[in-house]
């Protein structure tokens, strides 16, 4: 064993895998307790304390951006990393630029976190981030796109293994997204203020043309990926259908640069804009099935592993989740629909569908299957896996349910008319009606958050045991050598 | 494409192999799959057919579906289908139901709206809505009113008067409640006299020697109260001086404040650095006629309308 992790060290760059693995467990951790907090403060509004530090407006980047790019992203850094060595048997083509992908990133994240406690923020959805830290991004991110496409080119593997495409499709349309996004005039040279150079309506489809895109190849490209690696090595079965891959993998890249506009229904967008992008997010529909139904077919013949193993679990569970809200977003972008779910925690329980239940789930489940190999031992615990597993799906079910709840009653009380033709409901009677929801998604919330927490403490766990283990085979390999 | 096909399963896989043990089945596209994403594509046709949906030239085309309504002057109006139709479709429905009731109410009196009970459930339904948008936010959701900044309308105290008529000007013309400032008029020693005597009006704890001198200054030409809170200090509605003898406090938390000290300090900072911020806004223009009316009557019901 001790033999395989020496060659595999030599062989590839599993130290950037492990940096990026330990700091993706700590964002999930310091990013879900955001998430907690400012779910907390809408339910008992006296958490704010008055201060403009602790306010909702100003935690909820915070939120967003710990857990979509410090979690989300670090656990995409460290597998994709770990993917792209390994199918194309080749090291990274540098460890500097690696390591300077890692501190860059980090940087990205702690500056964002503190700029927006401070009250620097573009007002851009999940691109809250000032202009500096932009330039930072870009560059880590170019670096990321030299590094990975400069890896597949040194391949020992005449061909190029799937997980591969969407990793790179992922990397390739943050840097565009990114890049149009953010194209801003900084006040002063000096200054964190900056304005975007497009206004009114073009401003908005430009927003959500990076925010629905990032929801695409960022939250969801990027971890099918993940999914098209670990799925079949944890199941030790081949992916279901190559064919499957390639035409889902084509028809999801080519139709999610369409939709972004579903966001701006019911607004000042023109109207054709919107059913355009409403209809193709039907189109959407299947394409992203496709990656469910490889995913859960490559599992049939060993559906026993269910039972039996609970990485497994978290990967099934994942999917079924990806299903869901694959089918449910397009449901919201049409316009009917959409004139009820618009504006409401419909929206807000849509997206954590997607974010607990998909991407926070296979992460999990990923990171369950890599970290023990990383440190060449096994999981500490297997027992607080299965809690986790349990923490973790209870937590999002309640988060879900409390959400559609009230994201419906919001929808009908904002609508509804009197017999006299009066609206029925003044706004702030649908918020008072959604204190109990408000603290059930908290309660939720705090569910999935102590599941993360055990995980974290359970690959620490997992990290020392690995060490102590390979620590005690070397003393037992020296005193072999000093023998002889 | 590697030739080595490894044939151990009934379906082939591709003959590539990863890692070490990571290959793919070479399985076709699930028909339910291919023949679902048809139909999904047959949905985006006629979704595109009934909506406006692809741009052209310097327009778009628009869609074949068409929303009709009569508008409020009872004209029938149809358009393609658009955002914007649909909006005045929704809200033409909306004012029709309440056309029959507005006609009711720029016909009646206040009284006879007060007294019909065919119209109270108009008013409390249309009353609420006029009142939550543009009255809560000062005065909350209730009529309640925020101590130190928005007067109550729940309770019998009128600043400008409670009758429907003086109620309705305060809408029209909005109000704005002026007191000078005493403090450099009068000594420290002076206002805390005259705390203590407004303190005693209400029958608040106070220091009866001061509230006796107050009393003196009260009705001096050097402090002059009593020339808008009158000799007996209830106050002129006319030009919105408060009764001072009702132990109802709007901008003087008194009933908040701790101990005797406590609450004549309160009265103390009013009489020291006057008031300023008395002011509500005027909805002539902004609310129709016949909504302010409706207001009228909501506010006067909300508590004891005179």
């Amino acid at each position: 064993m001790a033999v395989t992790t020496y060659s595999g060290a030599e062989q590839y760059n599993f130290d950037i895998v492990k940096k990026f693995a330990v700091m993706s467990l700590v964002w999930a951790v310091v990013g879900m307790f955001a998430g907690v907090y400012i779910a907390s403060e809408l339910a008992w509004p006296f958490l704010n304390f008055d201060s403009p530090y602790f306010s909702f407006g100003r935690f909820r980047p915070v939120h967003t951006s710990a857990v979509i790019f410090g979690f989300g992203g670090s656990a995409l850094f460290a597998t994709s990393y770990y993917v792209v060595q390994r199918t194309c048997q080749t090291r990274l083509i540098s460890d500097g630029m690696a390591s300077f992908t890692f501190w860059g990133w980090q940087t990205v994240i702690v500056t964002a976190a503190l700029s927006y406690v401070m009250g620097y923020s573009q007002g851009r959805e999940y691109a809250e981030m000032e202009w500096p830290i932009d330039i930072l991004i870009e560059v880590v991110w170019v670096t990321y796109l030299i590094l990975f496409v400069g890896t597949i080119m040194r391949r020992k593997q005449p061909h190029i293994y799937v997980a591969n495409w969407f990793y790179l499709s992922f990397i390739l349309a943050t840097a565009l997204l990114h890049t149009f996004n953010n194209l801003a005039m900084p006040i002063d040279l000096f200054s964190m203020k900056s304005y975007s150079l497009f206004s009114g309506t073009q401003d908005a489809m430009t927003q959500w043309w990076y925010g629905h895109n990032a929801v695409g190849f960022f939250l969801t490209a990027a971890f099918l990926g993940m999914m098209y690696y670990f799925v079949p090595k944890q199941a030790g079965r081949p992916i279901y259908s190559y064919r499957l891959s390639i035409v889902h993998f084509w028809a999801l890249s080519f139709m999610y640069m369409w939709v972004g506009a579903h966001h701006l229904h019911w607004t000042a967008l023109p109207d054709w804009t919107s059913s355009l992008a409403a209809a193709f997010s039907i189109l959407l529909l299947m394409p992203s099935w496709g990656g469910m139904i490889n995913g859960i077919m490559t599992l049939s013949g060993a559906w026993d592993k269910l039972r039996t193993d609970p990485v497994m679990r978290f990967m099934i569970v994942a999917l079924s989740f990806y299903g869901m809200s694959t089918f449910e977003g397009p449901m919201m972008s049409l316009k009917e629909v959409n004139a009820l779910s618009h504006y409401t925690d419909w929206t807000v329980g849509h997206v954590h569908s997607g974010a607990l239940g998909w991407v926070a789930m296979i992460s999990f489940g990923s990171l369950y299957h890599m970290m023990p190999k990383l440190w060449d031992t096994k999981i500490y615990s297997r027992k607080l896996v299965e809690w986790h597993f349990w923490l973790a799906t209870i937590g999002i079910v309640l988060y879900i349910v409390a959400m559609w709840i009230s994201g419906i009653t919001q929808g009908l009380m904002w609508r509804a008319f009197d017999e006299f033709g009066n609206l029925q409901y003044s706004f702030v009677e649908s918020v008072a009606a959604m204190m109990p929801f408000y603290a059930m998604r908290a309660i939720g919330g705090m569910f999935f958050l102590t599941g993360a927490t055990l995980m974290a403490i359970n690959m620490f766990m997992t990290i020392r045991q690995g060490k102590r283990e390979s620590a005690a085979l070397e003393a037992k390999l020296a005193a072999k050598m000093a023998h002889a | 494409m590697s030739e080595q096909k490894l044939q151990s399963q009934t379906v082939q896989t591709t003959g590539h192999a990863w890692d070490g043990d990571l290959q793919e089945y070479n399985n076709p596209l699930p028909v339910w799959w291919v023949y679902t994403f048809y139909a999904t594509v047959i949905f985006a046709i006629v979704y595109w057919t009934i909506y406006p949906s692809w741009p052209f030239g310097k327009g778009w085309i628009g869609g074949v579906s068409n929303i009709t309504y009569v508008n409020s002057e009872g004209e029938t109006k149809t358009h393609s289908w658009n955002t914007r139709a649909l909006l005045m479709e929704d809200m033409n429905k909306a004012a029709v139901a309440q056309k029959p009731y507005f006609d009711k109410v720029s016909a009646m009196s206040y009284e006879q709206i007060a007294k019909d009970p065919d119209m109270s459930g108009f008013i409390l339904s249309s009353g609420k809505a006029l009142f939550a948008d543009n009255c809560a936010p000062c005065h909350q959701a209730g009529g309640q009113g925020v101590v130190g900044f928005f007067p109550n309308l729940t309770d019998d105290d009128w600043l400008y008067g409670g009758s429907f008529d003086t109620i309705h000007e305060t809408l029209m013309g909005g109000r704005r409640g002026y007191m000078p400032t005493f403090s450099e008029v009068l000594s420290g020693e002076q206002i805390d006299q005259l705390a203590n005597y407004v303190a005693s009006l209400s029958g608040v704890d106070h220091d009866a020697g001061k509230a006796a001198a107050g009393e003196v200054l009260f009705h001096s030409e050097t402090a002059a109260c009593y020339y808008c809170h009158t000799n007996n200090g209830t106050g002129r509605k006319d030009m919105g001086a408060p009764n001072l003898t009702d132990n109802i406090w709007l901008w003087a938390d008194v009933p908040a404040a701790g101990g005797a000290g406590g609450k004549v300090a309160a009265i103390r900072s009013v009489i020291a650095n006057g008031l300023n911020k008395g002011v509500m806004p005027a909805w002539a223009g902004r609310l129709s006629p016949e909504q302010i009316k409706v207001l009228t009557v909501y506010v006067h019901e909300l508590g004891g309308g005179q």
